[in-house]
């Protein structure tokens, strides 16, 4: 039972209520433009944003909660974990820092603490506490115009796809985050082009753990085959030696 | 001139910087030490680091063709590079604990796992290596006490098995070092993308190992003053050729393979980026040492392994940051990184340089020519001064060194801890005491008293009408009964205006009073001196005050101010800060009230009803493109 929200671009009026409830929600302090920062919105202390595009779209940003989340498959100590509800959720006790996950999130969604003496990543939670008590996320109850909703998945692709189909003019026919690296929990429907909220930019695309999988497949044989090619390459030098009548165990005790 | 001596001075000068900043790293943060930001999470740290790893590779290398392949001729450089690359990865630790946000989780990686990670088994070979190279280095320092004989022995019984895992270990890790990166197919540019980038790395990790034992094996004849073995760099440099003409071979055959030799050649940036350091990672050297006159001669041999290192620090460099999608436009390394990371290489290098003068690395273990019992005693040539026996006067010149040079770097950097930068936000106070409320409207600590009680009281005598939601359209086309009336100066003949029209920018204040518009022909049409005095200096302070021609001005303590003292919010602090801050106390209390904290009560598409002919509509709305809006200040009160 995956969990997403599902965020309407056309009904969104740009009030930045699900801003100020996320704000509350999660305890971040206010917000003021600092040179590290990104130019969408998002920040340590601002897990959402609202971008205003061509006019009249309002174009909601957070973390997509990729089904296979990169930067849960890179973290080295696994202080990122996607849970069951479809949350992708940080452990900063676990946490050491490397911002790994920062570098390979496909949307550039993490933020970091960089003014701080103990940083952390900072990125919505999808409100795991409240989803665990049955809650629904702060953003999507704060929403006065029911532009970003949130029920399971399924369902809410379901409702995507009638949006679409009932009002063929009004939308663009696709909705972003079905299939995109692999799919995510954040989906959108929109009157615009919303390429722009990721670095992919084909509609079907690889889930990014999977251009690492070849290489990590790899690892045992690269290591063994390596031990194996030496172990081989000594022996056949050794008898080489041994057979041209050379004396070669005597490096061990001249070359130490 | 002692090269020794001088050389060690200018590595200890650099600690000294680099420990000032390693200072203020931990003390201040990364944001204050780097440039490093969102959206160039890595940079030059890490690309450089990455390089030093790929410099260490001689380790294993020469412990392959000595040990493996019994090549008995390199004999000599054994020890030393199993010493540079025990220094370069304790390096690359070192630079660690700078360069994570949390190095003291470091240890981490050992209890929560994560084998999906290439960093994770980076991590751990990285781990296990450097402990292999103690293993294998171990002897050195022990061979010269008979105590722990056995404890050699020991080692010395294992060592092959040692150096066959440690040869493996480099193969894992120096290869997962580029596997770090697959898994950014979008994010680096694609010319320096490639699916086969581990193995790139490990190839052009061999060459630069081999360059660097060579340059080494340079440098420490140069500065201890001793006759080359110009034999044996000779037989790095021909041996590294051929690595370098293979590196080269598998970057253009991936880059064409991909079909993106017309990327290699559109003229942009990164185009440029990649041919230099294919220039200097293979092409120059290549060129001079596949000549064997050429290779031979000892000033080709200097410049080409410089060239080659540089080659490979750069690539490491470009993948680690500089080559990432935007990096050029939001990254440029800081003076402090660039230190802090050659400070950690200096420290290396002066470990390096004890050990060898310590410890019989190299075939014949140099002496500090100073540092010989027949050296003369040592004057202070500006003081005359003796300074100690040679050990003693380069300690206190070494521990100078360092001294200065951290007090030059505590100096320089900033000690500032980041503060907020950017929009102030408007302080609101809720009412205190009785009800009134303090408007800090004007951002100067002057604040606007706003009685709630007696504006309800004048709401109810009929002095203001009650206000619903169909007048509300009034506070933007400016009403006779909206806000304004209470809230704005009297703009002389303009009693429609629009709020915009004041409040010009929607983020930031601005200065009220028009000087552009007063001037114009089309605008007041005013003579420069109608304002100003003839004779004086023409600043804001000297001009006439506005009540001079706008008597009707009634702001609170305005009459002795000039132009300039009319600061006026920016239009989003206007209406959400000041209008609806209000309004969401209130919509609690009173519901007959609009609730202007609902923005769909204002923010509403289409064009509303009884919007009167002429009127704007679009006037809260910013009139360009991919706005990122600014968020509300938590917990409003």
């Amino acid at each position: 039972m995956s969990k997403a929200i599902l965020t309407d671009v056309t009904k969104c009026i740009g009030c930045l209520k699900c801003v100020e409830a996320c704000k509350d929600v999660n305890h971040l302090e206010a917000d003021v433009p600092r040179v590290w920062d990104k130019n969408d919105g998002l920040s340590a202390e601002n897990w959402t944003s609202i971008i205003q595009k061509h006019g009249k779209h309002y174009v909601r940003k957070l973390c997509r909660h990729c089904l296979e989340p990169a930067c849960v498959s890179v973290c080295p100590v696994g202080a990122l974990r996607k849970t069951e509800i479809g949350a992708v959720i940080y452990d900063s006790a676990k946490c050491m820092g490397c911002r790994y996950c920062m570098m390979v999130c496909p949307f550039g969604i993490p933020r970091y603490d960089w003014d701080q003496t103990v940083p952390h990543v900072e990125k919505c939670i999808l409100c795991y506490d409240r989803l665990k008590e049955g809650k629904q996320p702060a953003c999507t109850e704060a929403c006065p115009e029911n532009a970003t909703i949130f029920g399971d998945r399924d369902a809410l692709l379901k409702e995507a796809h009638k949006r679409i189909r009932e009002n063929p003019a009004k939308y663009v026919n696709r909705v972003w985050g079905e299939n995109e690296v692999g799919g995510t929990s954040v989906l959108y429907i929109s009157d615009i082009n919303l390429d722009f909220l990721s670095y992919q930019t084909r509609p079907v695309d690889m889930p990014l753990p999977k251009e690492t999988l070849p290489a990590m497949e790899a690892v045992p044989y690269a290591f063994f085959g390596m031990g194996g090619v030496m172990l081989g390459l000594s022996w056949i030098i050794k008898r080489r030696m041994k057979l041209s009548g050379e004396k070669s165990n005597k490096e061990d005790s001249t070359h130490e | 001139m002692n090269r020794v001596h001088n050389t060690k001075i200018v590595l200890w000068l650099i600690t000294g910087l680099a420990a000032a900043i390693a200072l203020n790293r931990f003390v201040f943060g990364l944001g204050a030490t780097t440039n490093l930001n969102d959206e160039v999470p890595w940079g030059f740290w890490i690309g450089f680091k990455l390089s030093w790893v790929a410099l260490s590779a001689g380790g294993f290398v020469i412990g392959a063709i000595f040990y493996m392949m019994k090549r008995e001729k390199f004999h000599s450089l054994v020890r030393i590079a199993i010493l540079t690359a025990f220094l370069g990865y304790s390096a690359f630790i070192v630079s660690l604990i700078f360069d994570l946000g949390l190095p003291w989780n470091i240890w981490h990686m050992i209890i929560y796992w994560n084998p999906n990670s290439p960093l994770f088994e980076v991590g751990w070979c990285v781990m296990l290596y450097t402990t292999v190279l103690v293993l294998e280095f171990l002897p050195v320092p022990l061979e010269n006490t008979s105590r722990y004989a056995t404890v050699r022995a020991f080692l010395q019984k294992f060592r092959f098995p040692i150096v066959l895992l440690g040869i493996m270990l480099s193969t894992l890790h120096q290869s997962s070092l580029g596997t770090l990166f697959l898994i950014m197919p979008r994010r680096l540019f694609p010319l320096f993308y490639s699916h086969i980038i581990p193995i790139e790395f490990f190839i052009s990790a061999i060459a630069g190992g081999l360059l660097m034992l060579a340059f080494e094996t340079l440098a420490l004849h140069w500065m201890y003053r001793r006759t080359l073995e110009t034999d044996l760099v000779h037989v790095l440099c021909s041996v590294s050729v051929w690595i370098l003409g293979l590196y080269f071979l598998v970057k253009i055959g991936d880059v064409a393979l991909e079909g993106k030799l017309g990327l290699l050649l559109d003229g942009s940036w990164m185009s440029y980026l990649y041919i230099v350091e294919m220039l200097l990672t293979t092409v120059i050297p290549f060129v001079m040492f596949v000549m064997p006159k050429w290779c031979a001669n000892r000033r080709v041999q200097w410049i080409g392994t410089s060239i080659g290192i540089v080659g490979v620090v750069l690539n490491r460099i470009d993948i680690g940051g500089f080559a990432m999608r935007d990096a050029t436009l939001w990254y440029t390394p800081s003076w402090m990184e660039v230190v802090l990371s050659v400070g950690i290489l200096s420290t290396a290098a002066l470990v390096f340089l004890f050990i060898i003068e310590t410890f019989h690395v190299w075939d014949i273990q140099p002496r500090d020519p100073e540092a010989l019992s027949h050296t003369p005693p040592f004057f202070d040539r500006v003081s005359g001064t003796w300074l100690g026996s040679p050990k003693t006067s380069a300690l206190t010149r070494h521990t100078l060194a360092f001294v200065i040079s951290f007090a030059v770097g505590m100096a320089l950097i900033s000690g500032k801890r980041l503060h907020a930068e950017g929009i102030e936000n408007v302080t609101v106070r809720p009412a205190s005491g009785i009800d009134t409320l303090c408007i800090n409207g004007n951002r100067d600590s002057q604040f606007v008293e706003f009685p709630h009680q007696a504006h309800i009281g004048w709401m109810r005598s009929g002095r203001i009408s009650s206000v619903t939601i169909d007048s509300l359209h009034y506070v933007l086309g400016a009403g006779a009964d909206s806000c304004i009336v209470c809230h704005h100066l009297d703009v002389p003949g303009e009693k429609l205006s629009n709020c915009w029209e004041c409040h010009t920018s929607m983020y930031s204040e601005v200065d009220f009073f028009r000087h552009d518009w007063h001037a114009s022909a089309s605008g007041a049409n005013l003579k420069c001196d109608d304002c100003h005095t003839p004779g004086e200096t023409r600043t804001g302070r000297t001009a006439r005050k506005c009540t001079a021609c706008h008597p009707s001005y009634t702001f609170a303590d305005t009459a002795g101010y000039g132009p300039n003292a009319y600061y006026i919010p920016s239009y989003v602090d206007a209406m959400h800060k000041l209008c609806v801050s209000c309004h969401t106390i209130e919509s609690r209390v009173i519901k007959d009230k609009p609730n202007l904290a609902l923005c769909s009560t204002c923010h509403r598409t289409g064009t509303p009803p009884g919007l009167r002919a002429g009127m704007k509509w679009d006037v809260s709305l910013p009139r360009f493109d991919n706005v990122v809006l600014p968020t509300p200040v938590r917990g409003i009160r």
